[in-house]
């Protein structure tokens, strides 16, 4: 009895922990090659070499260090940030089309992030996140207190409709300060398609403390999240203090996207789509999807960022669009699916 | 024993019955109250702007008389077609709204929430963009065909075994919308910047660059359109009670539906087409008609008509004068206005009936 009980679990613990060496090679392949492929591309040594031992009277070492490694930096931490904010979310609203971008959180942050620097003039790098923060959160704050209003409460379908409405609502007011702050607003308007070119990466200076400690609680939170993904009543039963444990995930989630927002703009779709691809290979345990999602994540946005540096040479596309290319049509699709 | 009283009402009818309107008394005024407002609201918005003009010589300037050369030019070159252009827009949205909540049967659903303001965007960037050769009186029919084939894409997407669903069409919307906004961004940054600036001016959903040729066009479409919807009216009130309580009553359903869809997004095309995309009057004027003033459909979609011309000349003298001399393009007040009366009806929505 008990060998057939725990072979299942135990099947999966070890196609999880085989997957994970191949994922991080291809982590480091594609990190490696965004870093080489660009304007003027560099052999895969030479890029070794200026991570390695680098000579600062070598131009191509130069172009590694100061302009592409700090982007390659940014799409690895966003990515994994991004995809674990998402598979954490799916987990506690039980909703699978929950996403950072889809209820709202991204555009809040994003609207903050503009409220501060074009009207009242906030431009210390340090308040960037405490500013990304507060708006995030206000935002999923309202989002869920609409969703909840909703006859039938909080599901899927009104989560979405009310983060799309909060989003479309903070859309117009950030157009509105646009327009009406022209001259400071320049600046903006790239990082609003949420782009990964020309950021400053100081900004990373403030965030990525922040984001390491989220990173941390999300994965040690995880399995946790397991068993509130079967929903509140089983996990109280099973001892969990639900609002506790709700609220500290909140706040994982707020941090990773916020800071995630303020380094490269309001990214799509990114936290609905790898957390279901990560499913397909590990199963429905929270303990191998977050951390998973964060490495593919990572993987994920390197990548696209790779094609919307080289797509279209010499101009680049945001890398916010390529993401709602892609992701748009899988939220389609398990649209879809849920009907059934 | 209890007689209530019907309410007082006229009926208009036509000989052969083909249209029969009736017209309850109520209706009747606030039609004439949404009509009287519009008329003060064009005014001022004829009267206002860089240039004044006192009201007096408005009227005396579109009587035909010459005041001065300028006077002439600002209100019939500019102001006029604009606030004509401003009311037929707001129409003709309204009225795409109505018709696509009825055709729905979902209270959520607006041109601008269900993709097809996106696939007519999607259009007209490309036509402005790739092919600017061809001249602007393409527009309206690249935006029609844009339009359809992203109703078309929603309608079969949303089609499952379990039938059709109000609530994932409009989920639906917002996942095509997003794809279809991805690939017009991907065109205005890979345009050459004229003419992506071009596009940009007309994506904002402002009515500045509104000419007389745009007043005939829509003019043109709406002489065909609004008369085909009043035809309509009858088989539309029919489907109010469902598809099937609808068969019942004689009304060939399949064929209304598909006919009030094409309405629907011709409405919404042509209108798009000329002034951009504006977002969220096709969900409020309905409401907003029925609330005013209990109506037969047919009425009803006067005061929806009625409603919609007077939102969008306000948001557009609003946009205009409030922050002059930065104009804010009309399409961003009506979503400002849009927007919270979406969240309120979605919290008071009915239970979604599949999810």
């Amino acid at each position: 009895m008990s060998e057939i009980t725990a072979s299942e679990p135990v099947r999966h613990r070890i196609r999880a922990w085989s997957g994970v060496l191949p994922l991080l090679a291809m982590l480091a392949g594609a990190f490696l090659f965004h870093i080489a492929v660009g304007a003027k591309p560099l052999p895969v040594t030479t890029v070794f070499d200026a991570l390695i031992s680098f000579d600062p009277t070598n131009f191509d070492h130069v172009i590694v260090q100061n302009l592409r490694l700090p982007r390659a930096v940014l799409a690895l931490v966003v990515g994994a940030a991004l995809s674990l904010a998402g598979a954490l979310m799916q987990g506690v609203t039980r909703n699978p089309l929950a996403d950072p971008g889809l209820l709202g959180l991204t555009t809040g942050a994003a609207f903050a992030v503009v409220l501060a620097q074009t009207v009242f003039g906030v431009a210390a790098l340090a308040a960037m996140p405490w500013i990304a923060m507060s708006g995030a959160l206000g935002a999923a704050v309202i989002v869920f207190f609409i969703s909840r209003l909703v006859p039938g409460g909080a599901t899927p379908l009104s989560m979405t409709l009310a983060g799309a409405a909060v989003s479309a609502f903070l859309g117009t007011i950030i157009s509105i300060i646009h327009l009406l702050n022209q001259d400071t607003f320049e600046n903006l308007r790239v990082w609003l398609t949420g782009s990964l070119a020309g950021r400053d990466i100081t900004l990373l200076w403030y965030t990525g403390p922040w984001m390491l400690i989220a990173f941390v609680a999300g994965v040690l939170l995880a399995p946790r999240v397991t068993v509130l993904a079967m929903g509140d009543e089983v996990a109280q039963g099973l001892g969990v203090k639900t609002g506790w444990l709700k609220a500290q995930l909140l706040a994982v989630v707020v941090v990773l996207t916020a800071c995630s927002v303020a380094l490269a703009g309001p990214l799509g779709f990114i936290g609905l789509v790898i957390p279901h691809v990560v499913r397909l290979y590990v199963g429905s345990d929270y303990r191998w999807i977050v951390p998973y999602s964060a490495l593919v994540g990572a993987a994920y946005l390197i990548s696209v960022d790779i094609v919307a540096r080289i797509a279209i040479p010499p101009r680049e596309i945001s890398t916010g669009i390529i993401t709602a290319l892609v992701g748009a049509p899988l939220f389609v699709h398990l649209v879809r699916r849920r009907a059934r | 024993m209890n007689t209530v009283a019907p309410p007082r009402q006229l009926v208009l009818r036509t000989p052969r019955q083909l249209i029969a309107l009736r017209l309850p008394l109520r209706g009747l005024v606030v039609a004439g109250l949404l009509l009287l407002a519009l008329l003060l609201v064009s005014a001022i918005s004829l009267a206002t702007g860089s240039y004044g003009v006192a009201l007096g010589e408005v009227w005396e300037t579109l009587r035909g008389i010459t005041i001065s050369r300028v006077i002439d030019n600002v209100i019939w070159e500019f102001r006029f077609p604009r606030t004509l252009c401003a009311a037929l827009v707001g129409a003709m949205m309204a009225l795409s709204g109505a018709v696509l909540q009825n055709a729905t049967r979902n209270s959520l659903a607006d041109p601008s929430l269900v993709g097809v303001s996106q696939g007519a965007a999607l259009a007209v960037v490309t036509l402005t963009i790739l092919f600017p050769e061809l001249g602007s009186g393409w527009r309206p029919w690249i935006a029609f065909a844009g339009s359809i084939l992203v109703a078309m894409a929603i309608r079969t997407l949303s089609q499952t075994h379990h039938g059709p669903s109000t609530i994932r069409f409009v989920l639906m919307g917002i996942g095509l919308s997003a794809f279809i906004s991805s690939i017009t961004s991907i065109l205005l940054t890979y345009g050459e910047i004229d003419r992506a600036m071009a596009a940009l001016a007309w994506l904002a959903g402002s009515i500045n660059a509104a000419s007389w040729g745009d007043v005939w066009t829509l003019l043109g479409w709406a002489a065909v359109l609004f008369p085909l919807l009043l035809l309509l009216s009858r088989s539309m009130s029919a489907l109010r009670f469902g598809g099937i309580t609808a068969i019942g009553l004689g009304a060939p359903v399949t064929l209304v539906r598909n006919v009030q869809l094409a309405i629907a997004v011709g409405l919404a095309a042509i209108a798009t087409s000329v002034v951009g995309p504006l977002g969220f009057v096709g969900l409020v004027a309905p409401h907003a008609a029925r609330r005013l003033a209990p109506a037969g459909m047919g009425l009803h979609l006067v005061l929806v008509a009625l409603f919609g011309a007077l939102l969008v000349a306000l948001a557009d003298l609003v946009g205009r004068a409030a922050f002059a001399p930065i104009q804010v393009p009309a399409g961003i007040l009506t979503a400002l206005i849009g927007v919270p009366i979406f969240v309120l009806l979605l919290i008071r929505s009915q239970p979604a009936s599949s999810s």
